[in-house]
């Protein structure tokens, strides 16, 4: 293999944690070399992008732009990007990048399926730096079948870079983008139909205590979820015991699914009285539990974990990042005891919660 | 019912059940409401403890209940002068028991009563262990006295040894002594009871309450698991019925005990083989005390005992046959529990935020497990050992007035007071020492059968959750604790409609939602009527209810908090419950098809049984 490499598979042993896959993608390939179910797939690098950028002439474009950009209102930077986009989309490919992203589509069909559907997202460098999330800032493409698709939604991804979502995304009132010249990777990964998808965090959101799990899910692809137009059904394991301590099942009558149709993704009516049932067994919550404490144990801190479940029942994990609310913040402690004994005695007195 | 938006039913409104009139008289005039005190009463919530007197009580079994209207309440008030409260008033209404926790407001004496308050409980804390050990010995003593204690019809003729003896006191003197000793004795258990408990409690509490604020949401079940000791006395009795049935199998005597038939022609048949009798003789062994376990809450003389009723146990063995047949090890693992309790300890442990966290967490656990041992094992001496070995003697003592002509059956003993037996019995002495027949050979019959029928007619109304005036705020723990009462239940039963309502709220106390049939029981005798996979639906649960635990899908309780008995033996057969919902036994029929969910605390009726 060449020291710079277009086309990293996430099963590969050079994988796991390598930058040229980008933030989301080495972390994935971090969790495939721990042995998670993780759907296969491989990595469009970062040299893939930046040999894209330097054989189109864009290299000194996008500085401008980016420059440019720093301090620009959202509404004035589509006029900034016009020019560099429309040679991101429309500039020739070298040829090893395409023959190379071509050979890999043709060997995940051959481990997995003909034409076999892919989701095409962004994982980029920038995710790296401390504390930013790019919470949904990044393109992801859903159900892409073919390579001609495919390459054509990789250059969407490296022009997504340039969104203006990206460019004013602020990270302690900072431009973060302006920073540095961020590389990207695309990443392809097999997509199978979900029954029931969502996110985890493996630490209660709302209240930072570490020893839940938190579980938001519903019927269909999880897109719903990480966007946030489907109200998911929530479920809370107990970290510790494995149990399922609540769950609030929401009214569903929608679910992203793949329409064969029009070769998309898209909402369609739940049906079969689904509507108001759990999309996860109590068994599927626990499951999803034991899998997300055995990531935090592998990765040392608090994740977010995106996962589905196929119609067999299989848990897959989609994408694991690190939590970046509470683990950043300063430990409070919550009760200071000297002596137990006088403890008790005040709270039996009725004294403060606090002492 | 008369009731306003927000106020309970007036406890003077309250009408006495058709054919039940007159109830009143079963019960002394101190557990009555009265005219005399009516502005004060009026002015008292007052909420039933079905927890632990489901059904209307006996005149007899009033003993408990007044044991521990004194027995707790001067722990509170006088012995360790808890500062913000004084302690429980009690009323029997219709039969049943409403009581009333009374709370200290006076700043002044609540700052007085901490003074003593710190000290003496302080003290207690301080010696736990040795104190408890000396626990167990007046413990232990008191049954031991209470063994001994017998009755017997009186002798025709005192015995020789009365005369050459030179005595000078007989049978009547003996007679009227052994039974101020029984019912003093059974007052002095009753006060131990609580030498240490409300402290237990409050240790244990507190470490739950610190639990509950770091990891908000975590399971009941998690906190005992982790300050929970294996030894516990109160395991030994399930223990043992584990090893009659290995030993049972081990001698090809399993097939005798499989079919569900009566105890009597079980026990028939082992007597026939060589195996069968060292069998039976293990039984023997394991009986006492073990067997002296209550089915109930040990506080009615009507729950019954594994020792005189061997049904239960046989039921829970065949379990376990079945279960060793399938080559389980039904044996408690110990090792394996001990070491999933420092895991569990531990993974929380490490999962708090801030090294303070951790120690505060490991000086409440560690006084959390100094206290549980008692907070564990004082069940099994007093509500078990002791009570149900006083049942069986006041029933020896129902014998002797069966002998003397006073009643039909030694059941009929627990239609009386206690202060009326005392009556009874010198009306017997006066009838035995005269010669003559006795006014109580005609005078109880009738009234024992009067009371029977209004016991009768009580037993059909439904005692609604709570009466008088609710409080701005619950604050005392034992109510909150152990009977589940806050805020948010007086919120609801008082937006709840008893008649119709198909949706009841109670305490989410175990996971999960199921839809099955109902199965209401109201006694204990009913649970042999139990079909596997319907939901129990009940006042209260006991702990050794267990052995139907595995057949039943779901648990809903009237009353009952997170401390509960239905609460945590659910959480430990992982079966989904809801307790507290106030009125399950009042609106749901056997037969009702029902969901139970007890991950939000809710039960709903779906459909209704026809009406017969």
């Amino acid at each position: 293999m060449s020291d710079r490499p277009y086309i990293l598979w996430l099963d590969d042993p050079a994988a796991s944690k390598n930058p040229i896959l980008g933030g989301k993608f080495s972390s994935l390939a971090e969790s495939t070399a721990a042995g998670l179910a993780v759907p296969p797939g491989f990595g469009i690098t970062t040299h893939a992008y930046r040999d894209f950028m330097e054989a189109a002439g864009l290299v000194e474009e996008a500085a401008r732009v980016r420059k440019a950009c720093a301090d620009l209102d959202p509404e004035h930077i589509a006029k900034e990007t016009v020019a560099l986009i429309h040679g991101i989309l429309n500039a020739p490919l070298p040829e090893a990048l395409e023959t190379a992203v071509r050979t890999a589509y043709d060997a995940l069909e051959t481990r997995t399926a003909a034409n076999v559907p892919v989701a095409v997202r962004s994982s980029g460098e920038s995710e790296d730096l401390a504390g930013a999330s790019f919470a949904g800032q990044y393109e992801t493409y859903l159900w892409i079948t073919g390579a001609d698709a495919l390459l054509q939604h990789m250059r969407k991804c490296w022009a997504g870079m340039y969104g203006d979502a990206v460019l004013s995304y602020k990270h302690d009132g900072e431009s973060v983008i302006s920073k540095g010249d961020f590389g990207i990777c695309v990443g392809i990964q097999q997509m199978v139909q979900a029954r029931a998808a969502g996110v985890m965090f493996t630490l209660d959101p709302i209240t930072g205590d570490r020893s839940k799990i938190a579980i938001e899910s519903c019927w269909g692809l999880g897109e719903g979820v990480v966007k946030g137009d489907i109200t998911p059904s929530q479920f809370t394991v107990d970290k510790v015991t494995l149990k399922l301590l609540k769950s609030k099942i929401s009214h569903q009558t929608e679910e992203y699914r793949f329409d064969t149709e029009s070769g998309g993704v898209d909402l369609f009516p739940v049906n079969d009285g689904r509507q108001d049932s759990p999309c996860l067994s109590q068994a599927d919550a626990v499951a999803l539990a034991i899998l997300a404490k055995r990531i935090e144990k592998d990765r040392g801190a608090p994740q977010d974990i995106e996962w589905a479940i196929g119609a067999n029942g299989d848990i897959a994990v989609l994408q694991v990042r690190p939590e970046t609310v509470w683990s950043s913040k300063e430990a409070k402690p919550v009760l200071k005891v000297t002596s137990p004994i006088n403890h008790v005695l005040m709270r039996m007195s009725g004294g403060g919660a606090k002492g | 019912m008369a009731k306003t938006d927000n106020s309970f039913a007036n406890p003077f409104d309250i009408a006495a059940p058709e054919g039940a009139e007159g109830w009143e008289s079963l019960y002394r005039y101190y557990a009555l409401l009265s005219e005399d005190r009516r502005a004060f009463e009026e002015s008292k919530f007052w909420f039933f403890d079905g927890m632990h007197n489901p059904d209307p009580l006996y005149p007899f079994d009033t003993i408990m209940t007044e044991n521990w209207w004194v027995a707790v309440s001067q722990m509170s008030s006088r012995v360790w002068a808890l500062p913000p409260a004084m302690g429980i008033d009690h009323r029997i209404i219709n039969g049943y028991l409403y009581v009333s926790p009374n709370a200290v407001t006076d700043p002044e004496q609540i700052a007085e009563r901490q003074e003593y308050f710190a000290k003496r409980a302080g003290h207690y804390f301080e010696n736990w262990d040795e104190i408890f050990v000396n626990w167990k010995t007046k413990a232990q003593d008191c049954i031991d006295r209470l063994r001994a204690i017998e009755f017997k019809p009186l002798p025709k003729y005192e015995p020789e040894s009365s005369i050459t003896g030179h005595t000078g006191t007989y049978s009547s003197l003996e007679m009227l002594k052994d039974y101020s000793r029984m019912i003093e004795n059974m007052l002095e258990m009753g006060s131990y009871h609580f030498e240490m408990l409300n402290l237990g409690y409050g240790a244990y509490l507190t470490f739950r309450e610190f639990c509950q604020s770091v990891f908000p949401g975590i399971a009941d079940q998690s906190i005992t698991d982790m300050v929970s000791g294996i030894d516990i006395l109160l395991f030994r009795p399930d223990d043992e019925l584990r090893k009659l049935s290995q030993k049972a199998v081990d001698l090809g005597v399993a097939d005798l005990i499989m079919p569900n038939r009566s105890p009597d022609d079980i026990l028939a048949d082992m007597a026939t083989t060589n195996a069968g009798k060292e069998w039976l003789a293990a039984l023997e062994d394991a009986k006492d005390p073990w067997f002296w376990y209550s089915t109930g809450s040990g506080y009615c003389h009507a729950d019954p005992v594994w020792m005189t009723d061997l049904r239960l146990p046989f039921t829970a063995m065949r379990g376990y046959i079945t279960a060793i047949r399938n080559g389980e090890d039904v044996r408690r693992p110990l090792d394996k529990i001990l070491e999933k309790r420092e895991q569990v300890t531990a993974e929380y442990r490490e999962l708090l935020p801030t090294d303070d966290d951790r120690e505060a967490f490991d000086s409440l656990i560690g006084l959390a497990r100094k206290v549980f041992p008692f907070v564990e094992d004082h069940n099994f001496y007093v509500e078990h050992l002791h009570h149900s070995i006083f049942w069986s003697k006041v029933r020896e003592l129902g014998d002797v007035f069966v002998a003397h002509k006073f009643f039909d059956t030694n059941e009929d003993i627990f239609y009386l007071h206690r202060h009326e037996i005392y009556d009874a019995l010198y009306d017997m002495i006066i009838g035995w020492a005269v010669g003559t027949q006795p006014r109580g050979e005609t005078y109880w019959r009738p009234i024992i059968a009067e009371r029977r029928r209004i016991r009768d007619a009580l037993c059909k109304w439904t005692p609604p959750p709570a009466l008088g005036t609710p409080p701005d705020t619950i604050t005392e723990p034992l109510t909150i604790m152990l009977w589940g009462i806050t805020q948010e239940t007086i919120e609801e039963w008082l937006g709840v409609d008893p008649e119709s309502a198909t949706e009841l709220r109670g305490v989410a106390a175990s996971a999960g939602k199921v839809t099955g049939k109902a199965r209401v029981i109201s006694e204990p005798d009913q649970l042999y009527d139990v079909v596997d996979g319907e939901i129990l639906v009940c006042r209260v649960t006991a702990p050794s209810w267990a052995p139907v635990f595995p057949r039943i899908q779901a648990a809903v309780s009237d009353v009952g908090g997170m401390m509960a008995h239905t609460a945590i033996i659910s959480r430990e057969y992982g079966l989904p419950a809801v307790v507290g919902t106030g009125f399950a036994t009042a609106r749901i029929k056997t037969g009702d098809m029902i969901e139970v969910d007890g991950n939000i605390g809710i039960v709903r009726i779906l459909e209704e049984e026809a009406a017969e």
